[in-house]
């Protein structure tokens, strides 16, 4: 890996498809950027996901190809595995201190065998599978990863030596320390994402310890071949599920939970898995309960249409409680808007809450930008220019601004990469930082 | 600790200090004391996860088993048994067999 420079022009801070997208827009114009990911692999949500609505393209095999270019573009430099701990302004630009996690690895030496990974003696709970599969204390992350090296998560290591023994590389460093690392740069771009409503938010829904109520990352997991069970199988017992239902709004449009907002890509991810399932298994019965669907995208109507078009059961209603009864199967009560509020009770083996987005990062005591209601970055100009944020020279792009699809997310981080860029030229970043050099 | 033990440490660390082989602390050694070695509770994860896949590893040499058959056999909750068998066949220690009803069967994999 090659060593950080002193200065670079633009930091972008998250390695997603928005990030990756505002680096390759900001190299392609010959800006230096360093990109950091938190994660010890590029790629976001993205790269977890099976496949894309509404085209139902493979996921990684988009996301992948952006990776590999982000990875090898000359003018980029991307350090996973790191954290930005404080961004000090100083001018012209930002002084900016990045904590580099040990891996325990030399990056540069290792190959990505895997052999360390398969001698290690403990599965650990994989967090790319949302916890349903297994990885090992020293692992690489999936196969797409980037950078393809291990990392040793010691907190469950039992310290027996042996993937240092089989590494054929003896890349495996026991002795790394955190690293902090400071460099100069003139213009920050935060593309942070998202994550997740958390599975406890509403107890009426199981708060988070019904085995079989499932978050729709993990369902993305178990949907993928090369996932944690190899096809969608219930976790608590491995059945091949026969009902399965959809509960809309789980962690959005609510405000009990503070999550007023709608996320908008729930009803549309939604509607993509329930088709997949109809294709994966045989005769699956699916229910989809829900206020009212939006699909507000190019083709997203359509979509949806297919997707009644082909069988699964589209209900307007309100999920108010679901319950575990024997054999961890889940009744649930629902308000049937359709039918006047009736009441009714159903069976299912398997449930899927389509939770809403909520910021990965608020950027506390790194980032002094200002927050909007949601807690998202707030933009101040959201019709003219939206991926401004309170400070000059900080910029916002992706889910870090607000839910939103993929699409969407890449054409705000090529904004923010031409705002960044005119910002850049606005200060006359490169000539003030060659000046200052000379003088 | 009595004269002997005393005797016995000081000459181990005299010959340590001269000899630079035993002085020299391994790296995995450094990382175990800069981390306080392994918690209690890891140490019971440890444990018990060795305990389980030894019991599935037991049944299925017996033959191909649904995840609830092997919890009856093992006296495991199915859902422990399912991420401990996922686990295996994810290292390769285990296949998928045919569809039994609503479950797959699984066996273990031959070593060729
Ligand atoms: C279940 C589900 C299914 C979906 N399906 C689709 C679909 O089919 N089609 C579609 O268009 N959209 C879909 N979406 C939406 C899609 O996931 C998002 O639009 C997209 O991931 C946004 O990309 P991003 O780069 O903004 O954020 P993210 O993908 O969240 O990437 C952010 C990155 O920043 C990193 N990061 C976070 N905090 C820090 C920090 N402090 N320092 C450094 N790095 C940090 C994260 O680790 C991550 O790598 C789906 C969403 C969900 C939840």
């Amino acid at each position: 890996m090659d060593e950080f420079k002193k200065r670079y022009d633009g930091l972008v801070i998250g390695g997603g498809i928005a990030g990756m997208q505002a680096a390759l827009d900001l190299a392609e114009q010959d800006y230096e950027v360093l990109l950091i990911e938190k994660d010890p692999s590029i790629g976001g949500v993205m790269i977890g996901l099976n496949k894309v609505f509404p085209t139902l393209d493979c996921s990684s095999c988009i996301c992948t190809p952006r990776m590999a270019e982000s990875v090898h573009h000359k003018n980029i430099k991307i350090q996973a595995y790191s954290e930005v701990t404080s961004i000090r302004r100083h001018d012209p630009g930002f002084k900016v201190t990045v904590r580099k996690k040990p891996r325990y690895v030399i990056e540069d030496k290792c190959i990505g065998c895997s052999q360390c990974e398969l001698e290690c003696p403990v599965d650990v709970p994989h967090e790319f599978d949302h916890g349903l599969g297994a990885r090992r204390a020293i692992y690489i992350p999936h196969g797409n990863a980037i950078p393809q090296v291990a990392t040793l998560d010691v907190d469950h290591c039992t310290f027996c030596g042996r993937c240092a023994k089989v590494c054929p590389t003896q890349c495996v460093d026991y002795t790394q320390e955190a690293e902090d690392v400071e460099v100069d740069v003139g213009a920050v771009i935060v593309t942070t994402g998202l994550n997740i409503t958390p599975m406890d938010a509403k107890k009426e829904y199981g708060g988070g310890h019904l085995i079989n109520v499932m978050n729709p990352l993990a369902m993305e997991a178990i949907q993928a071949s090369n996932g944690p069970f190899g096809r969608p199988l219930r976790p608590s017992d491995g059945k091949v599920p026969r009902t399965i239902a959809y509960v809309q709004c789980a962690g959005s449009r609510d405000h009990t939970i503070g999550i007023p907002y709608c996320s908008r890509v729930c009803c549309m991810y939604a509607l993509k898995q329930a088709l997949l399932l109809r294709h994966y298994l045989h005769d699956v019965e699916i229910t989809l309960y829900h206020m009212d669907i939006r699909a507000f995208g190019k083709g997203y109507e359509q979509f949806y249409r297919r997707v009644m078009n082909e069988g699964v059961n589209i209900v307007k209603g309100k999920v108010a409680k679901i319950t575990e009864v024997e054999n961890q199967d889940l009744l649930l009560r629902v308000e049937r808007l359709d039918e006047g509020g009736r009441l009714e009770e159903r069976r299912y083996d398997l449930v899927v809450l389509s939770q809403g987005l909520v910021p990965a990062w608020q950027g506390k005591g790194v980032l002094d930008i200002e927050l909007g209601d949601d807690g998202f970055f707030k933009s101040i100009s959201p019709k003219i220019s939206p991926v401004l944020t309170s400070a000059e020279g900080i910029f916002v792009a992706g889910v870090a601004a607000g839910p939103k699809d993929i699409p969407d997310a890449i054409v705000e981080a090529g904004a923010a990469a031409m705002e960044a860029a005119i910002h850049l030229e606005g200060i006359g970043y490169r000539e003030q930082v060659l000046t200052a050099s000379q003088s | 600790m009595n004269d002997a033990q005393i005797n016995q440490t000081t000459a181990e660390s005299l010959s340590a200090a001269q000899n630079p082989k035993v002085r020299e602390k391994r790296p995995i050694d450094i990382l175990r004391e800069r981390h306080g070695g392994m918690s209690p509770e890891m140490k019971e994860y440890y444990k018990e996860q060795t305990r389980i896949k030894q019991l599935l590893k037991e049944a299925l040499a017996r033959g191909a088993k649904t995840v609830p058959e092997l919890a009856r056999e093992c006296g495991l909750e199915p859902s422990v048994t399912m991420w401990n068998l996922m686990a295996m066949r994810r290292y390769g220690k285990v296949v998928e067999e045919e569809l039994r009803g609503e479950y797959y069967a699984y066996r273990l994999k031959e070593v060729k």
